[in-house]
């Protein structure tokens, strides 16, 4: 004998977590708050410590050390097709930018296609350094300025798309926004971090990487505060914010926040980070941590889009409140 | 609203859960009897009895108008004042469909854009073929005050059982 469900009717369909919005839309969020995180930490970096290393390359001189730093664009351009590739008629992505007055969908291309042409400008000129581009002109420090106001942008926008749905009481919050600015800024800082080692930058002066693993740290640790005062006021805020929370705590998608968002996301990189800062900056360690919290950046998006519940209409509460009568005659 | 304008209202108490409103909404707009390419969605909770054709409000404060990327999703203040998806311009970004508080916008995997109800051109098919008579086309202006009595009168009703 079938045991009588406790709530039939909030156990529908109704009241399912959204399914429109996936795996691509959380790649998209992710590589767009990445790239535009690890470009404002770069550029922040390359202000205060100018480092320079000059390769040669099929005869071209390149500054790997510029490269290394101001890749963010790239992340963000690969990120981009993404929302294409989530889009029903993908050949007319173009028709996106039509409405940005009050679109936040339009105004997002706008600014991630314009940080994505600003950074690789000065991706290029950076990285080439060739004399007719006049590196030293005040013109690229304007643009430089411009381009880290709209990684910041980018950055926000991450979280403002989700914002933007008001019918979803998870996302319908200015901390959502926030929360995806300190994990871009946090992701990006460990990408940073993974791209000097990886080409050496940092290898002679351990003291800039010091200086990065202790900020990267300090993110994780706000970034895990803010996660806390974000669920625990959609938890508070009405009956689906805590059907979403609940969902992503201890619901179906409770792998993807306790494995995927708290352990690999924080736990793991947070240890492993204080590990290699006490074994001397051991270069493996960082690196697995670094992988780690990258890995636990893509989860965050994932879980905060999969556990969204709409907030139920004046209908459904009606109809509820029919089942309820019925069942008390 | 102006006089003119008509509404489609729906009598919760009356839908049987035929399904034939999401049949031939299916038909006019598709030329395929596919409910789940209909423009119109009933949610059934068997085990109570209960059904709820969903269908579109055509709201004042459109949310999918608002977050439309591309203005395919636009008013048509000439024809009753309804909200209408133009396929031409759509993207199939979901957008629309994730905005709307009321689940409404439907994306058709066939034509791979999103779809919603354009209440057919001034006469509804789901209201022809009803034959529970459980949605109706009717003036804006008259539903207002009727919906207000009705729901009061529910109200009363149910108050009435609790006690």
């Amino acid at each position: 004998m079938r045991a009588e469900p406790i709530r039939p009717i909030r156990t529908m369909r109704y009241l399912r977590p959204q399914e429109h919005w996936g795996w691509i839309i959380a790649i998209y969020l992710y590589l767009a708050g990445m790239g535009a995180g690890s470009y404002i930490i770069g550029t922040v970096i390359d202000w205060f410590v100018h480092p320079s290393r000059v390769v040669t390359l099929w005869g071209q001189p390149l500054d790997s050390a510029k490269a290394a730093l101001l890749w963010g664009p790239i992340l963000v351009a690969i990120g981009a097709p993404f929302l294409i590739l989530d889009l029903g008629i993908k050949k007319r992505f173009l028709y996106a930018c039509l409405n940005p007055r009050t679109s936040w969908v339009a105004r997002g291309f706008i600014i991630l296609s314009t940080f994505i042409i600003f950074g690789l400008v000065l991706f290029t000129k950076s990285v080439l350094s060739l004399e007719w581009f006049h590196a030293e002109s005040g013109l690229w420090h304007i643009l430089e300025v411009i381009a880290l106001a709209f990684a910041f942008g980018t950055a926000l926008y991450t979280g403002i798309l989700l914002k933007a749905t008001k019918s979803i009481p998870l996302w319908n919050t200015y901390l959502l926004p926030l929360l995806f600015l300190v994990s871009a800024l946090s992701t990006g800082s460990m990408a940073v971090i993974l791209s000097t080692l990886g080409s050496g930058l940092f290898s002679h002066d351990t003291a800039v990487l010091k200086v990065l693993m202790v900020g990267e740290q300090i993110l994780v640790v706000i970034e895990g505060v803010v996660l806390y005062l974000y669920l625990l006021g959609r938890h508070r805020v009405s009956e689906q914010g805590k059907d979403s929370v609940r969902l992503l705590l201890f619901g179906e998608k409770k792998f993807i926040f306790w494995g995927g968002i708290v352990l690999l996301g924080f736990i793991f990189p947070f240890v492993l980070e204080g590990i290699a800062a006490f074994s001397d900056g051991n270069v493996l360690l960082i690196f697995s941590s670094g992988l780690i919290l990258l890995c636990g950046g893509l989860f965050l998006r994932f879980g905060v889009l999969s556990a969204g519940i709409k907030e139920r209409i004046p209908m459904q509460r009606w109809t509820e409140f029919q089942y309820h009568l019925r069942g008390m005659k | 609203m102006g006089m003119e304008e008509k509404v489609l209202v729906v009598d919760q108490q009356k839908c049987t859960g035929c399904r034939q409103c999401e049949l031939v909404c299916s038909v006019y707009h598709t030329g395929s009897s596919n409910p789940s390419r209909s423009r119109i969605k009933v949610f059934k909770w068997e085990h109570a009895g209960i059904y709820l054709p969903l269908i579109c409000n055509h709201c004042e404060k459109a949310y999918c108008l608002e977050v439309c990327p591309t203005k395919a999703c636009h008013r048509e203040p000439e024809l009753n004042n309804r909200v209408v998806i133009d396929k031409n311009l759509c993207i199939g970004c979901k957008t629309c469909i994730m905005a709307c508080p009321f689940d409404h916008p439907f994306f058709d995997v066939k034509e791979r854009v999103t779809v919603k109800c354009d209440l057919c051109d001034g006469d509804p098919q789901c209201v022809a073929f009803c034959y529970a008579k459980a949605i109706f086309f009717v003036d804006a202006d008259n539903i207002q005050m009727s919906k207000k009595r009705e729901a009061a009168n529910k109200f009363l009703e149910s108050m009435k059982q609790i006690r």
